[in-house]
């Protein structure tokens, strides 16, 4: 590459035509104000949602949890698994959303800015495994409550066959699991593997410029 | 912080935003191909400077933050390319005068990965490039006031 030629026609780059000129200074108002991440790498709402969502599903699993301490404690080891759940989960999440640091995230230097970004996708993924296990708990212990009040007597004959009630735990996690391994996980992956596959492509390049330099 | 001073603090920035807006062209040059990602690629880069340099932590300085949002969002921009796989990749502008100087300068490029497009444009737009790329370890918690408030809780919490 003729760095000369080229230094020379980048000075007389003509200006981006009236028509053309993407911003005027009076739409720089509304620029500065806007959040420059697009949905796929800004997760701040949806990990916002999750952890108010979690929070009432913890607040609602305390509650259940101290009726059954109070209570007969049949089924106390299933409460007290749905509570240990949430409340791992919603440590998860927040210690995810103060990682990511959306506010400072973009104004590291590129490679960390790239490891950072991948972290947070990394992470985001592997919290799908928590989402499944929450929604395979919380639909059990919603049926659990509806046996009750509709029908208690197979609800005793439920409770007395306890294997049963783990064995669809069981099931239903997985099954979620699956679910969301091909319906929603596949594009956030394929989204980390290029940031993996860029990041490389840069340090690689990165450490390769700084030999020549050396040399 | 009052409004006055605040008020103060966002015209000081949206003043450094407008002088410094042909660097800002500049990067869109080398990684726009049409009208339209230009326009989004300038945008972005635009808010995030300007997010970039309201929540600045330590002595980094505002003009390093609006080199390294060129920067970052370029390579964001770039990874959202590849994942669109658009089937042509041509130049299109509205403009002769710009698509013919875009399609010379793709020409000059050839097939320059986005690490040269980015010294490319350190060197053209005489940069100084310490602090823009960071070093090839995993990212590390950026040092913060908090670090010394619960340094054990903190590294419970962040991520190495």
């Amino acid at each position: 590459m003729e760095l000369d030629k080229l230094q020379q026609q980048w000075n007389s780059f003509p200006e981006v035509s009236m028509e053309e000129r993407p911003v005027l200074s009076s739409d720089l108002e509304e620029m500065v104000v806007t959040n420059p991440l697009s949905d796929a790498f800004y997760l701040q709402r949806k990990l916002v949602f999750r952890i108010i969502v979690f929070t009432l599903l913890w607040l609602t699993g305390g509650w259940l949890l101290r009726a059954q301490w109070l209570g007969d404690r049949k089924d106390i080891y299933l409460y007290v698994a749905f509570f240990l759940l949430l409340s791992y989960t919603l440590f998860f999440h927040i210690r995810l959303i103060l990682f990511a640091d959306y506010s400072t995230l973009l104004g590291l230097p590129l490679v960390p800015f790239l490891g950072k970004v991948e972290i947070i996708l990394d992470k985001y993924i592997a919290s799908f495994k928590l989402v499944s296990a929450v929604i395979a708990f919380t639909l059990l212990v919603c049926f659990e409550q509806w046996m009750t009040r509709a029908n208690p007597a197979l609800f005793d004959s439920f409770l007395h066959r306890d294997w049963s009630k783990w064995l669809l735990l069981a099931f239903l996690i997985i099954s979620f699991d699956i679910l969301l391994m091909h319906t929603v996980i596949p594009r956030y992956r394929k989204l980390v593997e290029t940031v993996r596959k860029y990041r490389h492509g840069i340090v690689t390049a990165k450490a390769r410029s700084e030999i020549w330099t050396i040399k | 912080m009052n409004n006055f001073a605040k008020s103060f603090a966002d015209t000081d920035l949206r003043s450094l935003l407008k002088q410094q807006h042909k660097t800002v062209y500049s990067i869109c040059r080398l990684f726009a191909r049409t009208y339209k990602d230009h326009q989004r690629l300038f945008m972005n880069v635009i808010s995030a400077a300007a997010q970039n340099i309201r929540f600045r932590k330590g002595d980094v300085n505002k003009q390093t933050m609006l080199w390294r949002a060129c920067i970052n969002m370029a390579a964001l921009h770039s990874i959202t390319s590849t994942m669109e796989q658009a089937p042509t990749r041509e130049i299109k502008f509205k403009s002769p005068d710009y698509q013919h100087s875009m399609e010379v300068l793709d020409d000059a490029m050839g097939n320059a990965g986005d690490y040269d497009k980015f010294l490319l444009f350190i060197d053209l737009e005489n940069i100084d490039s310490n602090d823009l790329f960071g070093s090839v370890n995993r990212p590390t918690a950026q040092p913060a006031s908090a670090a010394h408030v619960i340094p054990y809780l903190k590294e419970k919490l962040i991520w190495s």
